[in-house]
């Protein structure tokens, strides 16, 4: 199909304007890829529970957060970086396994509080856990050793990676009986249940893929900063963050969480830049503005229906007035 | 001994937590919103009222019935004016919603108010009944939080702007074909949440410090209440705050502080696995 | 979920005009002035911190500038300071130090408040071997990670806790019991691990000693424990807000002691405002109190200079943040001067090499970056007042214990 075809030709020129950006454009703007292509990794990511399968998980936190510790745990006893991170991402994704068969009974609002207390539970042990995660005090890691460029174009090559892996994965699963059967469970769950498809076994499959990469960069980022804490690594903000990226690019879809991290980023990055003081109340309006009128997300765009939103508080309720 | 006082401690600490609820799970319950700027209206009903005591030097209670005036009247507007716009959508969307809300009204306080800790300095001093102490501020605390629910609770029971939430509440369509009017019974409904907050925020301000950086607590401590008493309940509101307020007071004697709030969290989470109903088994919209 | 081809339209025409305006390079500063960066958590819940080192900075800018600028081999130069809002966010700090080194080229940087959000700064100022000068970090956790480039104007903690469970035994020789409640977090738990180490070793029984959680709404359960331990010396750690609550609870609860010691509170003004009457009596450590009279290198020859300048400027009492960020910058300065050029490693070299005397005391750092010990000051809130206990030569008032 044209359109599937024209999304991986978006999605390639995309990764390769991050990874050229050590050749033409200042360090900070090669952190801001890195950035970039982190969170559209934890956007790709929470894709899987929260657009495929229609589940508002609020989880990326804890994930991203565990991911961080077991990196960092398993780098301070001695285990060489590239094999921490993946502990790290065996870690989270066991995790997730585990805890999604137990959640993901619950449903809508339910399982998005379920979700959220996740972050804050996990956040509360760690950080009362001192003797092995420092508590308060935080982790060291060992840094890696070279000059700001070098270190800037590994971890740059890193994210891109995994973003491309996540993105390969998304790709399969959306063109997957798997995938099919996630977007099932979407429109109506017990439909689906009784045409045959393992409900409980494909959610709990979402649930373990939104985790499984959050985990890698969670490690990988531990390595790059070289100090973590409990309240920054496990940090609402960012777990809120995320689902507005996907929704900003078109939740479901395959290049809408690439899309909507790109957007939103930037936007703030121009927001904060320029505006001190009310960065966040334009980060809230941009949030307020973009549930109004792009429910599809960008990639939804459709100025007829804008026009229509907004004719709307002329119409009469449905209801009896 | 020391168990009765660690007891009179949590009931007088969940009465508090109680009126922090009971807004928020009416709106829950009602309108089916995740209302993330709870947190933000109550610390905004605690700048009202200190603004209020050290510019005009007006008593907290008597600035309670403004501040909760006042909000209802912005909690109204909000949702005529904006929210109304999703009450039908799915849960993400209007928790990103409000959420967004919550972060331009967090950061006009934040700027405008600045998160300095202000205190209404009333130091009532504390009241020893056969050994066991009570703050005298904390105990009007509850018994305004008891006065504030008992009057919602007769008003959702009582007057007809009450019954028509609670028909709202079990079947919209239903109601509607009734007569009444949806849209203002929800404008009416996320006002009285908003009124609650800010009178909490007034009762709080005499309690606790008025800082914005409290806003989250507070919501977080509204998610807990509402998961073990139930929503869209008074009752349930009220059963579930003393629940909390107890558990997080005795939690803290035996597993020492670092460790009480940890145990609010896991419980909540282990009821919503096993009865996300709550105590008083009230269903809230799925 | 369909696509329509205006939805890739705008979403690729609006992503590359964000790109476009996001990264487009600021206009290029002149070439003639010294640069110093600050990440400031201007916003978010370490604002009020935030506040106060930018009062302090922008103080001494106004001074230096005042005077022609920094004397680098010389010639004068301005001084100028460029300043990001970090929104109390760590991935952030980090973000907007890079962005200070790299996009708008500062030459020396002043890290935030918090000792998380100077570990951040100070590993990417390490890695650009760029010079970096924390004014707010007092624990040795936050020196640990081998820089070469961070510099620390604050003393170590370790120094607080020897001379007052000293004092405090001195002036109540009946002192056996002590209760230690910390907060969960760098800095707090450091002091109150810290005390209840000192204690132990001067031989005292400490009753109790436990942390509470960040965002601990109610201290009833700890302060009952401790009022049922009977203690002679209540030691407590947070910030300002859990300070405030944990000593209105401890009223309520009617938990009294011969001596109660908060940290940091009574160092900082909003704490007394925040208390009234409930303040008096409350004992803590400090960094600096106006009541010194050093006099040495700088824009403020004496502490008097200094301490008048802010008084009739801000019309309120300067605490130790801003004294310590005000001697950051004024070291800054000094180690410039004495390099006689902004080169950032002849600057390092120079400020390891240290040893002035400034209006905040005497700076000399150790290995790991932090200005050597010293007698830190003790106080105790009398009447709403601030009186110095200790040490000898700067003291105008004795410990009143708590009836």
């Amino acid at each position: 199909m044209m359109t599937r075809r024209w999304h991986y030709v978006l999605f390639v020129v995309w990764v390769l304007a991050l990874a050229t950006t050590p050749l033409w454009a200042s360090n900070y703007i090669v952190r801001l890829a890195i950035m970039i292509a982190m969170y559209t990794t934890l956007t790709l990511s929470w894709n899987f529970i929260g657009g495929f399968t229609g589940y508002p998980s609020f989880s990326t936190a804890a994930f991203f957060g565990l991911g961080c510790y077991a990196g960092a745990l398993s780098q301070r006893s001695g285990v060489p970086m590239v094999l921490a991170w993946g502990i790290a991402t065996l870690f989270v994704g066991a995790f997730a396994a585990a805890l999604g068969a137990i959640i993901l009974r619950l449903r809508g609002h339910y399982f998005a509080i379920g979700s959220i207390g996740i972050v804050e539970v996990v956040r509360l042990v760690v950080s009362s856990w001192g003797s092995l995660t420092g508590g308060g005090d935080g982790l060291n890691l060992p840094l890696l050793s070279g000059g700001p460029n070098a270190v800037a174009r590994i971890f740059l090559a890193v994210m891109i990676a995994i973003m491309v892996v996540t993105f390969v994965v998304t790709v399969i699963v959306d063109r997957n009986r798997f995938g099919y059967g996630l977007r099932c469970i979407q429109q109506n769950e017990d439909a689906a249940d009784m045409v045959g498809v393992d409900t409980t076994r494909y959610k709990v499959i979402a649930y373990f893929l939104s985790a499984l990469f959050c985990g890698t960069v969670g490690a990988a980022y531990a390595s790059w900063i070289g100090y973590i804490d409990p309240n920054d690594s496990f940090s609402i903000i960012m777990t809120i963050k995320v689902p507005v990226m996907c929704l900003l690019g078109g939740p479901g879809t395959v290049l809408g969480p690439v899309v909507g991290t790109a957007a939103f980023t930037l936007l703030e990055e121009v927001f904060w830049a320029n505006f001190l003081d009310y960065n966040r109340a334009i980060l809230g309006a941009v949030i307020v503005v973009l549930i109004f009128f792009l429910p599809g997300g960008l990639l939804g765009l459709s100025y007829r229906d804008i026009a229509a939103r907004i004719a709307k508080p002329h119409r009469r309720p449905k209801t009896a007035s | 001994m020391a168990y009765l006082q660690t007891l009179v401690n949590g009931i007088v600490l969940g009465a508090l937590y109680a009126c922090l609820a009971v807004g928020f799970s009416l709106v829950w319950g009602v309108l089916n919103i995740v209302n993330m700027l709870h947190g933000s209206l109550i610390v905004l009903g605690g700048y009202l009222t200190f603004f209020a005591w050290q510019g005009y030097g007006i008593y907290p209670l008597l600035a309670l019935p403004v501040v909760a005036l006042l909000l209802f009247a912005l909690g109204y507007a909000l949702q005529l004016a904006v929210i109304n716009r999703v009450v039908s959508e799915p849960v993400l969307t209007t928790l990103t919603l409000t959420f967004g809300l919550d972060l331009i009204l967090y950061n006009f306080m934040t700027v405008y108010y600045t998160a300095t800790p202000r205190r209404v300095t009333l130091d009532l001093g504390a009241i020893d009944i056969g050994g066991i102490v009570m703050p005298v501020d904390r105990l009007f605390g509850m018994l305004l939080a008891l006065v504030l629910t008992a009057l919602l609770y007769l008003v959702m029971r009582r007057s007809r702007i009450g019954r028509a939430i609670v028909a709202v509440r079990m079947d919209s369509a239903a109601a509607a074909l009734m007569g009444i009017r949806v849209n203002r019974i929800y404008a009416v409904t996320f006002g009285i949440g908003a009124l609650m907050a800010g009178a909490t925020g007034v009762i709080f301000a005499m309690v606790y410090p008025v800082t914005t950086n409290l806003a989250g607590i507070y919501l977080g401590k509204a998610f807990v209440v509402c998961v073990i008493g139930g929503l869209g309940s008074v009752p349930g509101a009220l059963a579930g705050g003393i629940v909390l307020g107890v558990i997080e007071s005795f939690a803290g004697q035996f597993f020492g502080p670092q460790h009480a709030l940890t145990v609010g969290f896991v419980l909540m989470l282990v009821l919503l696995v096993v009865k996300p109903t709550g105590l008083t088994g009230i269903k809230g919209y799925e | 979920m369909h696509f329509t081809t205006t939805g890739y339209a705008s979403a690729i025409i609006l992503t590359a005009g964000i790109a476009v305006i996001a990264i487009s390079p600021r206009l290029a500063d002149a070439a003639d002035v010294v640069k110093f960066g600050a990440p400031l958590a201007l916003t978010g819940s370490l604002a009020d911190e935030a506040k106060k080192q930018d009062v302090a900075w922008k103080m001494w800018l106004a001074k230096v500038n005042a005077a022609g600028g920094i004397n680098v081999g010389g010639k004068k130069l301005k001084a100028e300071l460029v300043e990001y809002d970090y929104q109390s966010d760590g991935q952030r700090a980090g973000q907007l130090a890079e962005k200070l080194i790299t996009s708008d080229k500062v030459d020396f940087l002043l890290s935030p408040f918090g000792s998380g959000h100077t570990k951040i700064v100070a590993t990417i100022a390490e890695r650009y071997e760029t010079p970096v000068v924390a004014c707010a970090a007092s624990s040795e956790s936050v020196f640990d990670q081998n820089s070469k480039h961070l510099f620390g104007t604050l003393s170590p903690n370790a120094g607080m806790f020897g001379p007052m469970v000293k004092l405090f035994q001195e002036k109540l020789p009946t002192l056996k019991r002590v209760a230690v409640l910390g907060r969960d977090d760098v800095f707090p738990k450091a002091m109150a691990q810290g005390v209840s180490a000192a204690a132990k070793a001067a031989g005292l029984t400490v009753v109790y000693d436990q942390l509470y959680a960040v965002g601990t709404m109610d201290h009833s359960a700890a302060l009952s424990a401790i009022k049922a331990g009977n203690p002679d010396w209540i030691y407590v750690t947070g910030y300002t807000q859990d300070l405030i609550l944990v000593r209105k609870q401890m009223s309520d609860l009617g938990l009294k002691a011969p001596i109660v010691t908060m940290v940091a509170g009574p160092a900082y003004k909003e704490y007394i405002d925040g208390l009234g009457n409930l303040a008096n009596g409350i004992t803590s450590s400090s960094w600096w109190h106006q009541a010194t009279s050093y006099k040495g290198v700088g824009v403020w020859p004496t502490t008097e200079d200094f301490y008048k300048e802010f008084l009739a400027k801000e019309k309120s009492d300067p605490d130790y943040v801003h004294a310590s960020c005000a001697a950051a910058a004024v070291i800054l300065q000094d180690a410039i001067e004495r390099a006689g050029t902004t080169d950032k490693k002849k600057v390092r070299d120079e400020l390891a090499k240290t040893d002035v005397t400034t209006f905040y005391g005497p700076v000399k750092f150790s290995a790991n970056g932090m200005n050597q010990g010293r007698d830190l000051p003790i106080i105790q809130v009398q009447d709403k007042q601030i009186k110095v206990l200790a040490p000898a030569d700067i003291k105008n008032g004795d410990l009143s214990l708590i009836k």
